[in-house]
């Protein structure tokens, strides 16, 4: 009986397991819509931004700022984005490995590099393979509010400004879809200068923009307003990404629990089945014994 | 949805849209739009030429068409405006409906910036901007009473 109890107790335990998989799998789901409603509705002012910028651009102003400017790297700054939880398949490995891939080149070419990771699993990660954080952050979860990001932005941006950082990159998870998330790191400063968009500039030309104070004024303003919106973007990327990623790793899992529940299920009966004959071979036995 | 097949009824209207990182805060037809351009309160009506302007800190006046219903009001920080063919895109960091702000907050915000020292000259910089932008906010609040 022994073994056939030992199988009951696995499956028991199993169910369970795929209980709070299941569970899981759906908290992922629920949030997953949170987030990707949030990336939506953020998508409309990174498309103003855009459309600004490709007008300053058309108008011919001169675009030159120091945000602007390819400056030689001396000293950079990454930024990476990992969640707070496990249980998402590869996510957090993904963006660790991406970002220590960035990090040996830094270290390879005698570069400072000044780190910042939010998540904890990056962190313990990263921990682990003997780097020093500078700074760590742990309050960004499924929802990230700009007012949160902001600062960061800013410090970047300060510390741009000042000199202290020549290049930012991000290492985090772009959604390019609900069946694509890829790992990827990203350069965010200095910005990619704009591009008057072919056709539709000329169009828009036409309309012969007034810049109230100046083109350049707003240049100066734009720049940053859209430094802080990409950043933003990433937060939400990576927001929605791990949310995706967890809902993929707990459907998995809870497919995985139903098979081995089933091919338990199987041992377990083959196993009282045997006992079962094994008993009555006894009593048989017992009872040409008692015949004779 | 009304107000669009209001406009289809009684002519044309400003589409006026303001969005923030996060979201759309706000999207309507619109008979007039004031904005708190850098340098001043700008309006703009139907027909207006196109311009691309940076906003202070101040308040975004909407007034539907037609008369009777009261404006709507936002106060805004920074951030940009587009205006061409009778669209007004508000491009902003911060959007507050002025019900939302609380004007003793707003009030105490600055009188806690003006006690505040700053040194330097970025620092008295944004000491300044500040304090403007807490004076603007509990400007717009104190409007609507």
């Amino acid at each position: 009986m022994a073994q056939a109890r030992a199988l009951d107790r696995r499956r028991k335990s199993v169910r369970n397991i795929r209980k709070i998989t299941r569970t899981m799998e759906l908290i992922a789901t629920a949030r997953f819509k949170k987030a990707m409603d949030r990336s939506i509705a953020a998508r409309d002012y990174t498309k103003h931004l855009a459309k600004i910028l490709e007008n300053i651009a058309s108008v011919g102003a001169d675009v030159a700022h120091p945000l602007l400017e390819i400056r030689p790297t001396k000293r950079t700054a990454v930024l990476v984005l990992t969640g707070n939880r496990g249980l998402c398949g590869g996510y957090n490995g993904n963006v660790v490995r991406q970002s220590l891939a960035l990090l040996g080149q830094w270290k390879s070419e005698q570069v400072s590099t000044h780190l910042s990771v939010s998540g904890k699993r990056g962190i313990s990660a990263l921990r682990f393979r003997g780097l020093d954080i500078n700074e760590t952050y742990t309050a960004f979860e499924d929802k990230p509010e700009f007012a949160a990001v902001a600062p960061i932005g800013q410090a970047y941006l300060a510390a741009y400004a000042a000199g202290e950082i020549d290049r930012l990159d991000v290492a985090y998870t772009r959604f390019e879809g609900i069946a694509k998330q890829v790992a990827v790191t990203e350069m965010l400063l200095p910005l990619a200068p704009p591009q008057a968009a072919g056709e539709v500039a000329t169009k828009l030309a036409s309309d012969e923009y007034d810049f109230y104070p100046s083109a350049g004024s707003i240049l100066e303003e734009i720049l940053p307003a859209s430094f802080m919106a990409r950043l933003f973007k990433c937060f939400l990327d990576a927001a929605v990404s791990e949310q995706v990623a967890r809902m993929v790793a707990m459907k998995a899992a809870t497919e995985n629990a139903g098979g081995l529940i089933k091919s338990l299920s199987r041992q377990y009966n083959r196993a009282r089945q045997s006992q079962i004959t094994g008993e009555i071979m006894e009593i048989l036995g017992g009872v040409e014994a008692l015949k004779q | 949805m009304s107000e669009q097949k209001q406009t289809a009824k009684g002519g044309r209207g400003i589409q006026c849209v303001v969005v923030t990182p996060e979201t759309t805060v706000f999207d309507m037809t619109a008979g007039f739009v004031s904005l708190p351009l850098d340098d001043g309160q700008r309006g703009v009506g139907l027909g207006h030429a196109p311009f691309i302007g940076r906003l202070g800190a101040g308040e975004v006046r909407v007034t539907p068409r037609g008369a009777g219903s009261p404006p709507a009001r936002f106060f805004v920080q920074g951030g940009f405006v587009e205006v061409a063919h009778d669209t007004v895109t508000v491009i902003t960091q911060k959007a507050v409906a002025a019900d939302a702000i609380d004007a003793q907050e707003a009030r105490k915000e600055l009188e806690r910036i003006q006690a505040s020292k700053a040194v330097g000259k970025v620092a008295i910089e944004a000491r300044l901007d500040a304090a403007e932008a807490a004076r603007a906010m509990a400007r717009t609040a104190g409007r609507g009473r």
